[in-house]
């Protein structure tokens, strides 16, 4: 012990402080967790990682390679894709949520604008995989087994790539100039594309997986189903599937003045949208209410905007045809009763309500199904394909994802499943037991401590005029300003990781969080740390949580 | 010294108060005092009273202050402080920063005597009053910071005097600058004590520090409750600068009094079976009499 | 030079030669003309020094000790109540071993109210780790402010000037007030210790828990008995710089062939040595201790200087209420138990409040004692304004 200082009197500078941290009985922590925003993204986007870089770096460059890492097709989702991200968001609760998806489209367009490069993991491993079908789930699993250094090749039906990216969705959503780059983009970490080859038809299935060690089936649900009423093989009748990959395949239709659409779908806006720029006048046939229509809410918008017709509670009975061409619709009103089977309310006809609609065409977008032509796999209910955890079909080494396994559903799902299924064909060539470690858990508004945000406005996407719109087959919505968007990133709460807010490190009584020197993070001084619990009640984010003292 | 509207705006946490001190976890004291002297930095004097403060950063041998500190009694910390200036001068050394602080006893009670004195004969003197609203380093008992309703170990059936107003007797001292400020709004309370110190002559900050020991709360409420003090009228924001109350904080949405209430242990027996008892309404008058009298 | 002066103005003149940078005193009888005397010098710019007014007794010693830990020079003068209201501030200058120079005027203390001389005040605070010195006249009460800060600044320990108030603080007397060259010379700048400053960062005022405290004490007794040397040194040096003896620890007077010996401080001795001198002139042998050094307690010298007497008689201006004569206490206590044989110490207890204290009375004192030894007795005390059941 040191002999007592005259007066007590010591020099500050030799004091060894005392050790508080054994007073504790709780202890702070940094648990990184999952935004609501990735928890819903069916692709399992980094929103977060991709928003706080241009948060607080406004560096297009390096936010384009975050998002591009599980997502690379950027540019398409951000127009496409109908953004579940934001109905997860948690700033929905306190003002509104993030513009995620307009985020989404400018970082991929930034991509785009300046040719940026995807970036290969691992180079020349031997294996090879061939990938059936060149849509989201194709293009997704040929990626990421690229970028593993896996050989890949892709077979694609029809005489261009992106399935029904490219044959779907029209150009005034998706303008094919951008789908063409995005894709290029990803062919060039090496990948093999042959088009033109069917397989099943022209290669058998069985040839491919002889000589590959794993095949991906992404084959999708292309077949259109028209319902069954008298009529239906009329010239003049399309199936929505048909219709518009014979539009987007710059083939001119010719639809006359009155152009009906029956179904409720995406693929039923689709068309009546294209059929408007053709230049008819469109209706759409329903037998239920807007409510039961399964297409994105902004798509029917977008559509009545355009000055489409809708009329509900209406099915169709019967084609009516005059010389062997189909001259209207007879349809009858339908009324809402108990819900069926589907859980939508179950529509019974009105009797006596019949009445005729002309119509030059006819279209319907009535469901879709798989394509199973020589592709022997099992079903699930005859309808879609069969595929186990891993992805895996009812044949070894083949794996399928994307609409022929989930349904009718969308391009970031698809992208989600081809991601998936590429770590599962790695496992399944390395005769690896996937992982099954736990998920982090997803943080909820309710946890957020939200005082320290002010209300800033979300940032609004404007179309051009309705009358600009129908004129041509161009993108509605224009370019977003770089700046707009850097604004709006700011605007994420960067929920459950920590984005140097300073709150803990200003606010600990005890100074007892440091700054540390290699990562620059904050980090506890567990010597000093009493536990009290500011950090962890005053992080916005969620970041610090208290757990019991070991 | 004139400092730019960067420099008094600037966030300093540089630890001249840090870790190793006995104070419980999530005190509002130990917060206060870390951002008083980080504002001040590292030529700063610190003539701290008896109280909380002194006793858990002061023990021989590892305080855990890193400015020189001196204490001396319970009461005198101004005159001290006074002392301290008068050398300075004498002996032409300075600039320095002298900071006084002290809690309630020895701001406004035991110690009103010294503030005033040196108040009144123009020292510059920052005084810096850590108002936790009561006795704490003793053990709870009621001070004449004590507001309307608490309880304490010698009010044990609440308070019923209403709490002396410091900052206004400080200010009629004719002094040139008093402030109030809370530690969960931590750039303003630096942004005071940066200001304070840039003006010559004495000045007087009162923050509200609460205890969560004494008000019965978790430590990690601190924060929270700070700003509640504050959306509910009940410690109202604001500088007076020569005599002239300006730069009031004005509350953004006004906050029921229950909500600060509830969350505290010494106000439990406002609220029997979760309602409130006549108490509450005169602590809300209290509340209200503040925000039409400071435009809050 | 050689002046007919107050002595409070005395001791105003040779405290502001000392150059003090921090004066901060609150006015209380008999002190006055000593602060007085000083806001004018300071106010005239013929001293540089900050003079605080402040608003208490309790304020002004704050203020000292707030200076002298900043590293200034600092002093102070009060009395009576106003020792007593900063009674917490003396013990922690003590305890903080600052060189804190304080001018007490002596003075009787309430209740009942008395603004006239007695020793009550300082006594009551003899315990608290202050070096407490007595001036037997004006002179040497001038005198022992130059050394006091001397003193102080050599043991780091507060040195309280004790000096009989109105009876010398009020009394026009020849003081020799030295050169303000001797003052310099003989007492060198103040070069503090331990002080706050932010180019070295010192914590002063920690808190000591059981582990410590009791150390703390220990070196602060330790360190009151060694300032004996110091005392000593300073006087003897004082005496070569100006001239004169002055201070010191104990003085004696016709002691060596006396029969009986008085013990006494502060301006009493005066009288009793011109009593003393009358009754050598009588053929008594009467001898005189006098105390400069009250704290740190010379019982090694008393018990020198009166191992072979065997009657000694202590006179005080003060008393410990239920157990009777303080200085007496000191006195006995110097001497060892087993040696105490025949000797007869005895109590008494005058000049309280202010009381006059006659050579009359003091003859009675001796004859008294010289009779028989007297346990304690209040002397020239009116029996007649006493009532029965008080006595």
């Amino acid at each position: 012990m040191e002999k007592l200082p005259l007066g007590l009197v010591i020099d500050l500078n030799k004091v060894v402080p005392y050790k508080t941290g054994s007073w504790r009985t709780l202890m702070p922590v940094n648990i990184m967790q999952i935004p609501p925003c990735t928890h819903a993204c069916p692709a399992g986007n980094d929103i977060r990682g991709f928003l706080r870089v241009l948060a607080e770096k406004e560096d297009y460059k390096q936010a384009w390679h975050v998002l591009a890492r599980a997502n690379p097709l950027p540019a398409t989702c951000g127009r496409v894709c109908p953004h579940p991200c934001e109905a997860g968001c948690n700033r929905r609760d306190f003002d509104s949520s993030v513009a995620i998806n307009c985020s989404e489209r400018r970082v991929g367009d930034y991509g785009l604008e300046h040719n940026l490069e995807h970036k290969k993991l691992v180079s020349g491993r031997k294996e090879k995989i061939a990938v059936v079908g060149s849509g989201p789930a194709g293009l997704s699993c040929a990626f990421h087994l690229a970028k593993r250094g896996f050989k890949v090749k892709i077979f694609e039906a029809n005489g261009e790539p992106g399935g029904m990216m490219r044959y779907g969705i029209p150009p005034y959503r998706l303008p094919n100039y951008i789908l063409k780059q995005e894709i290029d983009s990803i062919l060039r970490l090496g990948i093999d594309l042959e088009c033109n080859v069917k397989v099943g038809v022209n290669i058998p299935l069985d040839q491919l997986t002889r000589e590959y060690n794993a095949v991906f089936l992404g084959i999708g649900a292309q077949k259109g189903l028209a319902i069954d009423l008298p009529g239906k093989d009329a010239e003049n009748v399309y199936t929505g599937v048909d219709f518009l990959k014979q539009v987007n395949s710059g083939k001119w239709m010719e639809i006359g003045k009155d152009v009906v659409v029956i179904g409720g779908g995406n693929t039923a806006m689709d068309c009546a949208r294209v059929a408007k720029r053709l230049g008819a006048n469109v209706s759409v046939v329903y037998r239920r209410t807007r409510m039961e229509m399964p297409a994105i809410t902004a798509e029917i918008d977008e559509a009545m905007e355009e000055r489409i017709m809708f009329r509900y509670h209406t099915n169709p009975v019967k084609l009516v045809t005059d010389e062997g061409r189909v001259v209207g619709i007879l349809s009858v009103q339908m009324e809402l009763k108990e819900p069926d089977a589907s859980g939508r309310a179950r529509p019974v006809p009105i009797s006596g309500s019949e009445a005729f609609i002309p119509a030059d065409t006819v279209i319907m977008a009535t469901g879709q199904a798989v394509d199973y032509d020589g592709i022997d796999v099992q079903t699930v209910d005859n309808q879609w394909m069969y595929a186990n955890e891993f992805l895996m079909t009812s044949i070894d080494g083949v794996f399928a994802g994307g609409d022929a396994v989930a349904g009718l559903e969308t391009v970031s799902l698809g992208i989600g499943q081809g991601s998936r299924a590429a770590s599962a064909i790695e496992d399944y060539i390395e005769g690896n037991v996937e992982s099954s470690l736990a998920q982090p858990p997803v943080v909820y508004s309710r946890d957020l401590n939200t005082y320290y945000y002010n209300k800033q406005k979300q940032f609004n996407k404007e179309a051009v005029s309705i009358h600009t719109r129908l004129k041509n087959f161009r993108e509605i919505y224009p370019s977003f300003d770089l700046k707009d968007i850097i604004e709006e990133s700011k605007r994420c709460f960067s929920c459950g990781l920590c984005f140097h807010c300073g709150n803990c490190y200003m606010y600990c009584p005890d100074n007892a969080v440091k700054i540390s020197p290699s990562t620059g993070g904050y980090e506890f001084d567990l010597d000093f740390c009493k536990g009290c619990g500011l950090c962890a009640k005053e992080c916005p984010c969620h970041y610090i949580q208290l757990t019991l003292e070991k | 010294m004139e400092q730019s509207a960067e420099e008094l705006n600037k966030i300093e946490k540089k630890d001249l108060f840090t870790s190793g001190h006995r104070a419980c976890g999530g005190c509002g004291q130990a917060l206060a005092a870390r951002l008083v002297a980080d504002a001040s930095g590292e030529n700063t004097i610190a003539c701290v009273a008896t109280g909380c403060l002194e006793v858990f950063s002061s023990p021989y041998p590892d305080p855990s202050w890193r400015i020189p500190f001196l204490h001396s009694l319970f009461e005198n910390a101004a005159a001290v402080a006074s002392g301290v200036e008068a050398a300075y001068k004498a002996l032409n050394k300075g600039p320095v920063n002298i900071i006084a602080q002290g809690g309630d006893g020895s701001t406004a009670d035991i110690g009103f005597q010294c503030i005033s004195g040196m108040l009144e004969r123009g020292h510059n003197v920052l005084y810096v009053c850590y108002d936790n609203e009561a006795y704490m380093n003793t053990g709870v008992q009621r001070s004449s910071f004590t507001p309307f309703g608490a309880r304490t170990s010698t009010t044990p059936m609440g308070n019923k005097t209403r709490k002396k107003n410091m900052p206004l007797l400080a200010a009629d001292h004719g002094i040139p600058y008093v402030a109030t400020a809370t530690v969960d709004d931590f750039r303003d309370l630096q942004r005071k004590v940066k200001t304070a110190l840039s003006i010559e002559g004495p000045k007087y900050i009162h923050i509200l520090a609460p205890c969560p020991l004494g008000w019965g709360h978790h430590g990690e409420l601190t924060v929270k409750i700070c700003r509640l003090a504050k959306d509910t009228g009940i410690f109202p924001i604001y500088e007076i600068i020569h005599g002239k109350v300006t730069n009031v904080r004005k509350i953004p949405v006004k906050v029921p009094v229950e909500e600060y209430l509830k969350l505290q242990g010494r106000f439990k027996h406002l609220f029997k079976k979760g309602e409130p008892t006549p108490e509450v309404a005169e602590i809300q008058e209290i509340a209200n009499q503040n925000i039409e009298r400071f435009n809050l | 030079m050689l002046k007919q002066i107050e002595g409070s103005r005395a001791v105003a003149e040779c405290v502001a030669m000392c150059r003090p940078n921090v004066i901060s005193a609150y006015p209380i009888t008999p002190q006055t003309h000593i602060v007085e005397d000083l806001a004018m010098i300071v106010g005239q710019g013929k001293l540089d020094a900050e003079f605080i007014n402040v608003e208490s007794e309790f304020a002004a010693a704050s203020v000292v000790l707030g200076a002298s830990a900043a590293g200034a020079r600092a002093y102070s003068a009060t009395s009576s109540q106003g020792l007593l209201l900063m009674c917490e501030v003396i013990y922690c200058i003590a305890g903080m071993r600052l060189p804190i120079v304080l001018t007490c005027a002596n003075r009787a203390i309430s209740a009942p109210l008395s603004i006239w001389n007695d020793q009550q005040d300082s006594m009551a605070l003899r315990d608290a780790g202050w070096i407490q010195l007595h001036a037997e006249d004006n002179q040497e009460a001038a005198d022992l402010h130059i050394q006091a800060f001397k003193i102080a600044e050599q043991t780091s320990l507060p040195v309280m000037v004790c000096m009989d108030g109105f009876i010398l603080t009020h009394a026009y007397e020849p003081v020799d007030i030295p050169e303000p060259k001797q003052v310099d010379h003989f007492l060198p700048p103040f070069t503090p210790k331990n002080i706050v400053d932010p180019r070295s960062p010192k914590g002063i005022g920690l808190f000591a828990d059981p582990r410590f405290y009791l150390e703390t004490r220990y070196i602060l007794h330790r360190a009151l008995e060694k300032s004996e040397a110091t005392i000593k040194a300073v006087s003897a040096d004082f005496a070569k710089t100006f001239g004169r003896n002055s201070g010191g620890f104990i003085k004696t007077y016709k002691l060596e062939a006396a029969d009986l010996v008085i013990i006494s401080m502060g301006s009493v001795v005066g009288t009793i040595k011109e009593l003393i001198d009358r009754m050598e002139e009588e053929g008594k042998k009467v001898g005189l201790v006098q105390i400069c050094s009250y704290r740190p307690f010379p019982r090694h010298e008393i018990y020198n200087v009166l191992k072979d007497k065997m009657n000694i008689v202590v006179l005080e201006k003060s008393v410990s209420l239920g157990r009777g004569g303080i200085l007496a206490s000191d006195v006995r206590w110097s001497f060892p138990r087993a040696e105490k044989k025949d000797r007869n110490i005895s109590s008494f207890i005058a000049g309280l409040g202010g009381r006059n204290i006659p050579m009359d009375d003091l003859r009675y004192m001796v004859e008294k004692v010289e009779k028989e030894p007297v346990e304690l007795e209040f002397l020239g005390l009116k029996k007649e304004l006493i009532s029965e059941k008080d006595l």
